[in-house]
């Protein structure tokens, strides 16, 4: 299955798709929002676009079920195909591992451990990583900064987080990226906020070093089902 | 039985393997007087638990068929089916759960939700069942009720709330401190059938009041009286709690969790109290039934006892009294000596005997009605056939039937047992739906298939030891399927003369694959090519064609075989020529249409600590597995994969030596794929090589 599957596909939209095509260095991104506006929907997003080009992707969800997060994958391609599972495409189903962890339990370290297991076993080697739930107030800058060496180690193409903004906390970095990650905001290649605008939803770019589109540029969502809509 | 079905309860109990549903029924039958005195499941005094009628039950200490029984707990009458937990036997557990309104979910109060839970409860919510839990064994090392709860919202995602808390745990466990009625209840006497009940002690009050705060706040959320009752402040009225915690348990938007143990006699009685007060009566669910006369237009059933009789035959049993066949009603009411219809035989039903069953006992009545659970006597009908009375024709919603996925040869030691087992046979096959038969014509071997490799060992014991039928029982088999990969032309004529009048039928047409269904025929004739007489012969033909494939000899499925074309002579076309013909023509299209042979995958889910998470990933990998997922909770993961039935052989071993016995895994059948390209071949020159020496 092409990736004609997705007329607009988010990656394509933000001009990134050649990287996960393998032409570009790795980058890392991430996705912000205040509570329940859509995170998790853009990066399964950004995930289903990966694993329709054939790269193999590990969906980390901290503080998330299986069942919940597999649902999210299933609702998403359904709104972009014939009400499609991912189950039911062994092609695209075979390009995606979920790992859930319980928010206590989940260390860089120890991810770094299960990864390991994984491609030195020869069991699943990812090379798109999606990490929802990553606690930004409670994790140092060293540890992304780990993260993102590890992701040069291991020769992944893309690693995509989310993160929890609040509305009291107004601290903002130089460059735009809001609290709790406006300190390291200069780690990441892609920035991006997701603003609600009356009835609109908007996905603002506050930075994107790789993408074709500018900086304070902004698509818009589907406010109904949180697809990227054509730009 | 009572007529006011407000006081009836067509309950379930469920859970995983080992939770102890099967001691917590026996005490229910205890503590309702049904039973006298208490025998454990493993029990040293060889009676076994009183719900395992079965003696192979009684040996291996697990319930594999599911034992209906009722009780009267207060004012109210009690059905309950008593369900296995292995996940073989999950028809059991499906078809008990499409009859019942309730169930309670049993669980360890150590192992906590487990995989089986999980499966158990998808099925519940499948079939809208509203549900209680209890959280058994806390009398056990490690007991922890608190965390049990938080999984139960966790991982089942279910809005649980402990309606109790434990006075002690472990070996301390004393009694349970009720959060509505804020009193701590003891369970004295010998068995803990005397209930005392005291002030809260000192040093779990704080904990309580903290914890009945929290509850009643959840529960507000269901009754505004509530709500105001707490805004209020002062004392809140009981029976307000009890009905704004029943609202939420019918809409299944609230778990109620109460805890005990029934092997120490703690808790049960309170279980039953809520039982009776949060689950729901016949009258609280919505059953569908389909109107035969009206094109299966779906109607709820009145419950009414005044109405026309609707009641489903959910398990039949071959048990000393004879034929056992179990009913739940659903609407009218049923006497001794009345007539009832069949609707899927369309034939007429004298009903002689009709009984309550209390386990592997059995007491007479007269007449049953609307929500009632009874076993009749002597009826020939199948599992799953509705009855009605004469002025209706409906059919209750079909069941989910799964596909079988394993099978065996059986060989009969001798003549006697080869007509034991062909009565054994017969038996099962309508007792279990998953369960089938059929002789291999080639081989001449009778051949079984069901869910899994316990599933027909259990089917073997009972043909040794109910059937006195000695078999022989060869090594299991994977049950492939064979299907076409693209559309394929064929034009066949099959011509024979050999003296006399000979045979003649020319068929043509496509075969293509057929994304959902096993086998369609699509008739395409015009101008009377094949005349009308002969066109179900070609379908006859056609589904001869299917019934073995040619590359593994497994049946084939996913074909639509369309005929658009052929010809016909007056006087040697006949309806064997033209079954002939098409199966000449079946053939010919298979071979073009790019045959494949399907394997049954099997969705694993394998538990135990993180720290064997990646051996037990591993041993997946072996087995051409996919790892779906993992789930780490702490010190405790769950891998979850797809993996071919045919490498799942022997890896409950595997997977113990791996993790030093303390993983478990369990398996349900998921899909058919297609096998990897060396696997075919292996599978086709196996089955070539065996032809050559047949």
């Amino acid at each position: 299955m092409g990736n004609e599957l997705i007329g607009n596909n988010p990656l394509r939209a933000l001009g990134l798709e050649e990287k996960v095509g393998g032409k570009l260095q790795s980058m890392m991104g991430l996705v912000m929002s205040r509570a329940g506006l859509g995170k998790t929907a853009i990066l399964v997003q950004f995930a289903l676009d990966c694993m329709l080009l054939g790269n193999k992707v590990l969906h980390v969800a901290i503080g998330e079920g299986l069942d919940k997060t597999r649902v999210w994958y299933d609702d998403i391609l359904s709104l972009l195909t014939d009400g499609e599972k991912v189950e039911d495409i062994p092609e695209v189903m075979k390009n995606r591992m979920i790992m859930t962890f319980k928010e206590s339990s989940f260390s860089r370290a120890l991810l770094e451990e299960r990864l390991d297991d994984l491609v030195q076993q020869n069991i699943y080697r990812p090379e798109c990583l999606i990490i929802d739930g990553y606690d930004f107030a409670s994790n140092d800058k060293q540890s992304l900064e780990e993260l993102r060496s590890f992701m040069h180690d291991r020769g992944l193409k893309m690693i995509w987080f989310s993160a929890l903004s609040h509305r009291e906390d107004t601290r903002v970095s130089r460059d735009g990226v809001p609290a709790p990650c406006h300190e390291v905001g200069d780690l990441f290649d892609t920035v991006l906020f997701i603003r609600p605008d009356g009835e609109n939803v908007n996905l603002d770019i506050l930075k994107c070093e790789e993408c074709s589109l500018d900086p304070g540029t902004t698509l818009l969502l589907d406010p109904s089902t949180l697809l990227i809509k054509k730009v | 039985m009572s007529k006011d079905l407000s006081k009836v309860r067509n309950i379930g109990i469920s859970a995983h393997i080992d939770s102890g549903k099967t001691t917590l029924s026996e005490r229910i039958l205890f503590y309702t007087k049904r039973i006298h005195a208490i025998h454990e499941v493993r029990g040293k005094d060889g009676v076994g638990a009183k719900m395992d009628s079965m003696e192979l039950e009684k040996e291996r200490g697990i319930t594999i068929q599911s034992a209906a029984t009722y009780c009267t707990w207060k004012d109210t009458n009690i059905n309950i089916i008593d369900t296995p937990g292995h996940v073989d036997f999950t028809v059991e557990v499906e078809r008990a759960l499409r009859v019942l309104d309730g169930a309670i979910l049993v669980l360890c109060s150590v192992g906590g939700v487990q995989s089986q839970s999980i499966t158990v409860n998808r099925q519940m919510t499948r079939y809208n069942v509203p549900r209680l839990a209890f959280i058994n064994k806390c009398d056990r090392t490690g007991a922890n009720p608190e965390k049990v709860t938080r999984q139960l919202r966790d991982k089942l995602e279910l809005n649980a709330h402990l309606l109790q808390i434990p006075i002690g745990l472990e070996n301390d466990l004393k009694g349970v401190v009720d959060l509505v009625t804020m009193r701590a209840v003891y369970f004295d006497g010998d068995n803990g059938e005397d209930i005392r009940e005291e002030t809260i002690p000192a040093e779990l009050l704080a904990a309580a009041e903290e914890k009945r705060e929290s509850l009643l706040e959840e529960l507000s959320m269901f009754s505004e009286e509530l709500m105001e009752a707490l805004l209020e402040g002062g004392a809140v009225d009981t029976e307000l709690i009890y009905a704004a915690a029943r609202k939420g348990t019918l809409a299944m938007e609230f778990t109620p969790v109460l805890l005990g143990s029934a092997y120490k006699n703690k808790g049960v009685q309170s279980l039953l109290d809520a039982v009776t007060r949060y689950l729901p009566s016949p009258t609280d669910v919505v059953n569908m039934a389909l109107d035969l006369k009206e094109s299966e237009r779906e109607f709820p059933v009145s419950n009414n006892p005044d109405d026309p009789l609707i009641m489903l035959a959910f398990k039949l049993e071959d048990g000393r009294y004879g034929q056992l066949t179990y009913v739940r009603t659903y609407q009218g009411k049923l006497a001794k000596g009345d007539t009832v219809y069949n609707s899927r035989t369309g034939k007429k039903v004298k009903i002689g005997r009709l009984c309550r069953m209390h386990a592997s006992e059995m007491e007479e009545i007269d007449s049953c009605g609307s929500g009632d659970i009874v076993a009749l006597f002597g009826i020939d009908c199948a599992s799953g056939d509705t009855f009605t009375s004469e002025e209706i024709s409906c059919s209750m919603t079909s069941m989910h039937i799964p596909e079988p996925v394993i099978s065996l040869a059986v060989i009969p030691a001798d003549n006697k047992s080869q007509m034991n087992m062909s009565k054994a046979l017969n038996r099962f096959t309508k007792e279990d739906p998953t369960f089938k038969t059929f002789v291999d014509h080639e081989t001449g071997e009778t051949i079984i298939s069901g869910m899994g490799e316990l599933h027909l060992e259990v089917y073997i014991e009972r043909m040794k030891r109910e059937y006195s039928a000695v078999v022989e029982v060869g090594a299991p088999q994977v049950a492939y399927r064979e299907t076409i990969s693209q559309r394929a032309e064929f034009n066949y004529t099959h011509k024979k003369q050999t003296g006399g009048s000979g045979q003649y039928g020319r068929v043509a047409g496509y075969l293509e694959p057929l994304e959902e269904g096993e086998y369609e025929f699509v008739d395409n004739i015009v101008g009377g090519v094949i005349p009308r007489e002969f066109i179900t012969s070609c379908d006859k033909g056609f589904k001869k064609g299917v019934e073995k494939g040619s590359l593994c000899g497994s049946p084939i499925t996913g074909v639509r075989a369309v005929i658009n074309d052929g010809a016909y002579h007056a006087v040697d076309s006949s309806d064997m020529a033209f079954q002939q013909a098409s199966l000449g023509a079946f053939r010919e299209g298979y071979l073009k249409a790019r045959p494949i042979i399907l394997e049954p995958i099997m969705k694993v889910a394998v538990e135990g600590p993180t720290e064997f998470q990646g051996p037990v990933m591993g041993s997946i990998n072996q087995r051409r597995g996919m790892i779906i997922g993992t789930a780490e909770e702490g010190a405790y993961s769950v891998v979850e994969a797809e993996v071919p039935l045919s490498e799942m052989f022997g890896y409950s071993t595997t997977l113990r030596s791996l993790t030093q016995g303390k993983a478990e895994f369990t398996m349900e059948f998921a899909t058919f794929k297609p096998v990897p390209k060396n696997v075919s071949e292996q599978l086709i020159k196996k089955y070539q090589d065996e032809r050559k020496n047949s």
